[in-house]
C-alpha cells in the first residue's frame, strides 16, 4: 500500500496497518512527544490503534523538542 | 519510584544511558548543532525529525531541565524561559491580543502589574481587575472576549490565598483557561493540575534555582484545556490538538521573542531541583517560627503569614499547599522610618530584592519594588509604608530571630 509519511513516499508491505503500528514501523523516537496529522487533521493519541491507513493517506509526525508533550 | 524528591534527584533516566556514565548531564553551551545533510536539517526545522538546531529554540541542557520539571509537575508540556516575567509575557501574548481581555487581581507582583498596565495595555489588551476572594466577581467579569484568568497562588507581598479550585471551576465553565503563577509555592507545595489549573508559570529564579544562582522561568501546560475553545489557538488546535499551546509557543511566540533560557542557567536550575524540597521545608518551618516570634513582640504592630491560625487564609492555604505556608511573611511597624531603622540595623539578614533565596532577605516593598506607584495606587494594592517583607531562608531560625531582636531593640 502506498502512503506518504513526512512528505516521502512509502510502500507498506503489511496489511491492516494502524497509526500505532506505523509509529513502530517508522521507528519514531519518543512517540509521546509528537503530534500526528492524518491528511492534514490532528489525530488524538488514544485513537492511534483504531485508525487504519488506506492507500494515498498523507501522515505527518511533528516533533516538539524540549519538555515534550503529553 | 514515586516520590517528588526521588524524581527530583534521579529524573527518569534509564540506568547507563548517559555519556561516559556521567551521573550529571553535561552542559551543552553551544549555539548551533550540526547535521548530516541538508535534508536532515530541513526535517528538523519542519518538526518532522527530532533534533536540536539552534539554542534560541531548543537546547539539550535546557530540554533536560524541562523534562525534569515535566516529571515533577505531572504536566503535559514544559517550556523553560529566560525569567518569570518572560513566562508571563509569553503566555499572555500566546493567549490574548488587541481587543481581548484578561481577568486578574490588582494584587499582583509589581512587575506583572507593570507588564499588563504599561506594556500590554497600550497594544490593546483590556485588563479587568476583580477580587480573587469573590468568585462571583470573576464570573461577572468574564465575557466572550476574555482569553485568560490570571492569578498568583499567594500574592506577593499581600500573601493572599485564593480558593483556586473554585476559580478553576468558574473559568472552566466559561471556557477560559486559568493561568496561575506558582512561583512562591512551586509544584512541590502546589500541584496545580489537581486543582484544575490549566497553565502554570513560575520564576525558577526563586526556590528552583537553588539559592538565587541564576535567572529563569517556566511555562507548564497541564494538558487539561481544550484549545479549540481559545480563539487565538483555534488553528493550532486543529493541527496539533492538545499540543496547540506548545506549538504556538515553540514555533511562534517563544521563538520570536527570543525568550530562551541559557544552557548554563538550565544546568544550575536542574541542580537546584534536586534539593528544592529540603530547602522549601526548612524555609517554611523557619517562616512559621519567625512569625510566632514577631507577633508576640511589643514593637510589631501586625504580622501577616498564612501559617498563623488566625490568618483568614490559613485554612485554604493548608488545603492547597499541604500544610506548608511558604517562606515569605510581612510585618508592620509604627512608621516608614521605623522600617528603615530596623532594616539598617540587621547584620545577618540581607537587604536585597528577591524571594526564596537560601539567605533570609529583607525589603521595604513600598519604596522598592512598588516605587513606581502613587500613594493612591499603593493603597489600592494594600502596600503599606509601614510594611516590611521578609523572605525567610534556610539558616538556623534562632540566628534569624536574634538578628530581628537586635533590629527591634534599636527602635
Amino acid at each position: 500500500m502506498h502512503i506518504t509519511v513526512n512528505g516521502e513516499a512509502n510502500e507498506l508491505d503489511e496489511a491492516d496497518v494502524n497509526l500505532a503500528r506505523l509509529l513502530e514501523i517508522k521507528r519514531v523516537e519518543s512517540p509521546e512527544m509528537i503530534a500526528v496529522q492524518l491528511n492534514g487533521e490532528f489525530v488524538d493519541m488514544e485513537s492511534y490503534p483504531s485508525i487504519y491507513l488506506k492507500a494515498g493517506d498523507d501522515v505527518e509526525f511533528l516533533y516538539f523538542m524540549g519538555g515534550g508533550s503529553r | 519510584m514515586t516520590g517528588f524528591s526521588t524524581f527530583a534527584v534521579h529524573g527518569d533516566h534509564p540506568l547507563g544511558k548517559s555519556a561516559h556514565g556521567a551521573l550529571r548531564p553535561p552542559v551543552y553551551d553551544s549555539v548551533a548543532f550540526e547535521h548530516e545533510s541538508a535534508e536532515d536539517i530541513n526535517q528538523i526545522f519542519t518538526g518532522r525529525k527530532p533534533g536540536h538546531a539552534y539554542s534560541r529554540i531548543t537546547n539539550p541542557t535546557v530540554a533536560e531541565f524541562e523534562s525534569r520539571v515535566k516529571l515533577l509537575s505531572g504536566s503535559s508540556a514544559v517550556i523553560a524561559v529566560s525569567s518569570g516575567m518572560a513566562a508571563i509575557s509569553n503566555i499572555l501574548l500566546a493567549l490574548a491580543g488587541s481587543g481581548t481581555n484578561i481577568v486578574t487581581s490588582r494584587h499582583l507582583f509589581g512587575n506583572t502589574l507593570s507588564l499588563i498596565e504599561k506594556t500590554l495595555r497600550p497594544w490593546g489588551l483590556e485588563v479587568r481587575y476583580v477580587s480573587m476572594a469573590n468568585p462571583q466577581e470573576i464570573l461577572a467579569a468574564i465575557d466572550n472576549n476574555t482569553r485568560a484568568v490570571f492569578l498568583e497562588t499567594m500574592t506577593n507581598p499581600q500573601l493572599e490565598v485564593a480558593d483556586i479550585g473554585a476559580i478553576a471551576g468558574i473559568a472552566s465553565a466559561k471556557g477560559v483557561p486559568l493561568v496561575v503563577d506558582n512561583t512562591v509555592t512551586t509544584p512541590y507545595l502546589f500541584r496545580s493540575r489537581d486543582f484544575g489549573v490549566n497553565i502554570e508559570v513560575l520564576s525558577s529564579t526563586k526556590y528552583i534555582s537553588g539559592g538565587a544562582t541564576s535567572v529563569g522561568g517556566l511555562i507548564i501546560d497541564n494538558g487539561n484545556f481544550d484549545w479549540r475553545r481559545s480563539p487565538r489557538l483555534e488553528d493550532w488546535a486543529s493541527k496539533m490538538g492538545p499540543l496547540a499551546l506548545l506549538g504556538i509557543l515553540r514555533r511562534e511566540v517563544y521563538r520570536n521573542l527570543g525568550s530562551c533560557l541559557a544552557p548554563h542557567h538550565a544546568y544550575l536550575h536542574t541542580l537546584g531541583l534536586e534539593t528544592m524540597s529540603l530547602r522549601i521545608e526548612k524555609s517554611c518551618a523557619n517562616a512559621m517560627a519567625i512569625s510566632h516570634f514577631l507577633r508576640q513582640h511589643e514593637k510589631v504592630a501586625e504580622v501577616n503569614y498564612p501559617g498563623l491560625q488566625d490568618s483568614r487564609y490559613n485554612k485554604i492555604a493548608a488545603l492547597q499547599f499541604g500544610n506548608r505556608f511558604g517562606g515569605i511573611l510581612t510585618f508592620d511597624l509604627q512608621s516608614r522610618d521605623a522600617c528603615f531603622t530596623l532594616i539598617n540595623t540587621l547584620t545577618l539578614i540581607r537587604r536585597a530584592s528577591n524571594v526564596n533565596d537560601n539567605k533570609t532577605l529583607v525589603l521595604h516593598p513600598a519604596s522598592t519594588i512598588f516605587c513606581e506607584y502613587s500613594d493612591k495606587e499603593l493603597a489600592e494594592m494594600n502596600i503599606r509604608p509601614t510594611m516590611i517583607r521578609l523572605s525567610v531562608g534556610i539558616e538556623d531560625s534562632n540566628d534569624i530571630i536574634h538578628d530581628l531582636e537586635k533590629g527591634l531593640a534599636a527602635l
